[in-house]
């Protein structure tokens, strides 16, 4: 009993200078793999909620007769949608803090064409890797959908064939969306801004974004420029 | 997409308005819905009894993550094909239990559609008409099987 104390002693000492007992790694090991453990148990019932969500919605549309509504909750489930795209992505890689704005903008760019069911929309698509703090990829990916549902709906009414260009790329001091079509154009603006436009507004607001539309004669062509605090993707230890 | 023989399908989702978009889904691709299980028993016994051509399977079901051993059952049982639709793709097993792939959540429609449409070709033609959409990944095994791996692929 006696070796027994002492050793125990001695082993404290060797773990700790000061004498003092200090947590055994495994301990440590253990409690940062639940930790983790509970992280991804968190963020699957995200996934799984903003499914479940996305999925009422449309269930909704289908069953409601007025094509104002189902237009409404089309709308909606396309802009939740959106947000379900950022977190699509979300952990799976190991990386939580900073997202591919290139990657989730092909993302939005397949749902929102692919899903309008519009085959006579060509798209092309020049995007270079670039991050963006987490915090920022909701509000961005919702101002995106909202400026490709607008292209769909106003530069190719009608069924009005044509070609959507998106790109993303790296700036000074942050990075660029631009989004262009070469549809009929900017029109007369409406007397007052829809729902959608005031979304845009709103976001770029949040994000500290510019926004600059101008003619692209033919069609419109979006330029969104956001500052970024984070920094420009690195891969290993190299800046791209 | 008219067909003479359309693809049977089989929910495996234990959340019912889910898996009655799902249902949606597949009828508008023109599959054919042939059950919905929320139990991986259910499952079994509905894989066995119909015989589906695919069964769409949540990893996590109503009796906890069962949804691997059902994937497994309906490819070594059922003569089926199963393809996983989770939010958790990471704790897949290597081999996918015998799973031809899988959709991770949130899906979007238009993906599930797409893949609906993809793998009706693969698994009739045995052969892919080209690289998976996205929001699909295949199972190295399948897309070895359907002729991807001789493919060239995109730039």
């Amino acid at each position: 009993m006696q070796d027994n104390i002492s050793s125990g002693r001695e082993t404290d000492l060797l773990v700790n200078g000061q004498g003092s007992r200090a947590p055994p790694t495994l301990d440590l090991a253990r409690a940062l793999e639940q930790k983790l453990a509970l992280l991804h148990e968190v963020d699957h019932r995200v996934k799984n909620n903003l499914q479940l969500i996305t999925s009422l919605l449309k269930l909704q549309a289908r069953r409601s007769s007025d094509p104002a509504v189902k237009l409404a909750l089309d709308g909606a489930q396309v802009r939740v949608s959106a947000v379900a795209t950022v977190h699509r992505r979300l952990f799976r890689g190991e990386e939580v803090e900073q997202f591919d704005v290139a990657a989730f903008v092909e993302d939005l760019v397949d749902d929102v064409i692919g899903g309008s069911g519009r085959r006579d929309i060509q798209v092309r698509m020049q995007l270079e890797p670039v991050d963006l703090p987490a915090a920022h990829a909701a509000p961005l990916a919702l101002l995106i959908s909202e400026l490709l549902v607008n292209a769909v709906r106003h530069a190719f009414p009608d069924g009005r064939p044509g070609v959507l260009s998106i790109s993303v790329g790296r700036q000074t001091d942050g990075l660029f969306v631009e989004i262009a079509d070469n549809g009929v154009g900017m029109g007369t603006p409406a007397a007052a801004p829809g729902f959608g436009e005031t979304i845009v507004t709103l976001l770029s607001g949040q994000l500290g974004a510019q926004r600059e539309t101008t003619d692209a004669k033919p069609g419109v062509r979006t330029v969104i420029r956001l500052p970024v605090n984070g920094r420009p993707r690195v891969l290993g230890d190299g800046v791209l | 997409m008219a067909s003479c023989n359309p693809l049977n399908v089989l929910i495996v989702e234990d959340e019912v308005l889910l898996a009655a978009e799902l249902g949606y889904l597949i009828g508008e691709v023109g599959c054919v819905e042939v059950g919905h299980a929320m139990t991986s028993q259910e499952a079994v016994a509905m894989a066995r009894e119909l015989r589906p051509d695919l069964a769409l399977v949540d990893v996590h079901l109503s009796d906890g993550p069962t949804g691997i051993d059902v994937a497994r059952c309906i490819a070594h049982d059922c003569g089926g094909v199963a393809l996983f639709m989770t939010a958790n793709v990471r704790r897949l097993p290597d081999d996918f239990a015998g799973a031809c792939g899988v959709i991770g959540k949130p899906y979007s429609e238009h993906g599930v559609k797409m893949a609906l449409v993809y793998l009706e070709v693969c698994l009739k033609e045995g052969r892919a008409p080209g690289m998976p959409p996205a929001g699909l990944q295949l199972a190295p095994a399948w897309a070895e099987r359907w002729g991807l791996c001789d493919m060239p692929r995109s730039a």
